[in-house]
């Protein structure tokens, strides 16, 4: 009886557990259906259709968007902005958050004032921050200006927005303002993990500072490390907002990126199935890197947990 | 004696107090320069409007509620700020309760096929909004959700739930197997194990993820501009955009709908700080 009973109860157990299992996944997978695939499944569609918006049954254009995107030059401008977007929009958030968590690190008063006033800027939404930036750089009243004038720097002044050779970096600026205090949070969570030991031992050892940052501290807080790294390099393709609302993609196209060139494409241009081609560029360029870096730092973990 | 000696052969700070207030020195010159923009907005807000047609940026010359008046009523910043908490208030609750069912199925409970759902949610994580941002308008139109409150809080909810799903199943996952067990020997239904065990457990996990997508819908921009495209529903952050290009030259109500804009946050962040940066670090680190 009671061995019956033993072996009944796992699969009665199981039975039960799928069926409620089944139920509390049912709104998650409507959402992703309907917001998620059947739109992505779309995209793919617009991509091959030459649709105006209107027309229900777009004729059939093959990969024109696709022969269109490799030809266009403007494609190519927008995606070496968003390089450079990449490249210096991740070193530098990395670099000053490190070295902003390697000096907060042994500080214990005021500690918790100093973090909430470096993260502040990155939960504030990117329209105010595009805004109060412009002021900023603003040519005539701006902050930034007023001060270069004040410091005997008044040749530098300029219209930071308005001249295509400064314009993206001037943004780039902004973005890096609201993007390292979560670098720093992060790593400072990371460093307060590291064993102290090794480092006071390494210390004893004669090891310099940089070489205690790089040989002992930094292999400790890899993992984090790649994981800020991937966050940043992914947004980096998909960046959008503060753009759009500094510069929209001006003067004359300096500071487009693919986001605001897909975007002016579909939405004023209406060149919807080019616009949705350009934006699935996006996901092929940002994706594999994902992928990549996203396995890196598993292995890095583990690595740091076995040993 | 000697240790008299000794102490005055040292200099008078020592070389670790030396680094100590070099530190502090560095570090609150990155505060200022952090807190700049923020001083900037609340000074141009609460200056009289004729000053800040003179001397726009100027910290503090003058003082007059007139610019949050003027934003408030003319600026139509009233209604900016119910329409936010009109699409953020749901779009929060939902994805939250959608992500803590989806996270313990996935967590907890195993059926056949499960996994092949979960990358499906996973996928959702990978693929930038962007790539099928425009086949959404189309399809909202169609549907007759298109500018209206429903269609954006959905949007909202759906840009938040792989996320959600993902951070909650990592709490849930965390729970001791022997919980479950010994509720289910005492006779609790699969249900009463969800909702009266595991639940009050997942608390700080729910907690944080509230705050999160708050932040994340409060803040959203790209969904009001795309899918609340007529403007009578639009919220703060497409509100204050719409502003800009109207009439740029009023930088004084400006910066006072870009005050009301952030002060929720603001508040919001410093009250539940420890929360809101322990929630993006875990969420980083469990995504």
């Amino acid at each position: 009886m009671s061995i019956t009973s033993r072996s009944l109860a796992p699969t009665v157990t199981r039975r039960a557990q799928a069926r409620l299992g089944v139920v509390l996944v049912i709104p998650v997978m409507i959402m992703v259906v309907v917001f998620f695939l059947i739109p992505l499944v779309n995209a793919l569609y617009f991509s091959v259709v030459d649709f105006n918006g209107i027309n229900p049954n777009p004729p059939f254009i093959g990969l024109a968007n696709f022969e269109r995107l490799f030809t266009d030059p403007k494609v190519w401008a927008a995606l070496s902005n968003n390089l450079i977007w990449i490249v210096v929009g991740t070193i530098s958030p990395m670099v000053i958050g490190l070295l902003v968590a390697m000096l907060l690190w042994s500080v214990q008063r005021g500690s918790v004032i100093y973090r909430v006033v470096f993260f502040l800027p990155y939960i504030l939404p990117g329209v105010a921050i595009g805004i109060v930036w412009g002021w900023i750089y603003d040519p005539v009243n701006g902050l930034l200006n007023q001060i270069l004038r004040a410091v005997g720097l008044g040749d530098l002044a300029r219209g930071w927005l308005g001249e295509p050779d400064v314009a993206l970096y001037a943004v780039l600026l902004t973005a890096i303002w609201a993007g390292t205090g979560f670098a720093i949070v992060i790593f400072l969570s990371a460093l307060r993990n590291v064993d102290v030991e090794l480092v006071d031992a390494a210390r004893i050892d004669g090891a310099n500072s940089p070489q205690r940052l790089w040989h002992i501290i930094l292999p400790q807080i890899m993992p984090v490390f790649i994981m800020v790294l991937t966050l940043t390099l992914v947004g980096g393709f998909s960046v959008f907002d503060i753009i759009f609302i500094m510069t929209g993609g001006g003067p004359a196209g300096a500071t487009d990126v693919l986001g605001t060139y897909a975007y002016s494409n579909a939405f004023q241009l209406n060149n919807i199935g080019y616009g949705t081609t350009l934006a699935l560029l996006i996901t092929v360029l940002s994706v594999p890197i994902a992928i990549v870096l996203n396995r890196l730092q598993r292995k890095l973990s583990l690595q740091g947990t076995s040993a | 004696m000697t240790l008299s000696t000794h102490k005055a052969q040292k200099p008078m700070l020592s070389p670790k107090k030396v680094t100590q207030t070099l530190r502090h020195v560095l570090l609150i010159v990155m505060a200022i320069v952090t807190l700049i923009p923020v001083v900037l907005v609340i000074s141009t807000t609460l200056k009289t409007p004729a000053d800040v047609r003179v001397n726009p940026f100027g910290l503090f010359t003058s003082f007059s509620l007139q610019n949050l008046i003027d934003a408030w009523t003319v600026g139509r910043f009233s209604d900016y700020l119910l329409n936010s908490i009109l699409l953020t208030v749901p779009s929060t609750f939902l994805v939250v309760a959608i992500s803590t069912m989806a996270g313990y199925t996935f967590a907890r409970l195993p059926f056949r096929g499960r996994t092949l759902l979960f990358y499906f949610v996973v996928l959702g994580l990978l693929v930038p909004f962007f790539t099928f941002m425009i086949p959404l308008y189309f399809q909202l139109r169609s549907l007759g959700l298109l500018d209206t409150l429903p269609g954006a809080i959905l949007v909202l909810t759906s840009t938040g739930i792989s996320f959600g799903t993902f951070f909650m199943r990592a709490f849930f996952s965390d729970l001791p197997m022997e919980l479950e067990q010994s509720a289910r020997v005492d006779g609790a239904s699969e249900w009463q194990i969800f909702t009266k065990v595991m639940l009050p457990l997942v608390g700080s996990g729910m907690g944080a993820l509230t705050v999160f997508t708050f932040l994340a819908n409060w803040n959203n921009f790209l969904v009001p501009l795309l899918y609340l495209p007529s403007g009578d529903f639009r919220p703060l952050t497409a509100g204050l955009y719409m502003f800009t290009g109207g009439r740029s030259l009023d930088v004084g109500p400006l910066a006072a709908g870009t005050l009301i804009t952030i002060l929720p946050v603001i508040v919001l962040f410093i009250l539940l700080q420890r929360q809101v940066t322990q929630g993006f670090i875990s969420g980083a680190i469990k995504g």
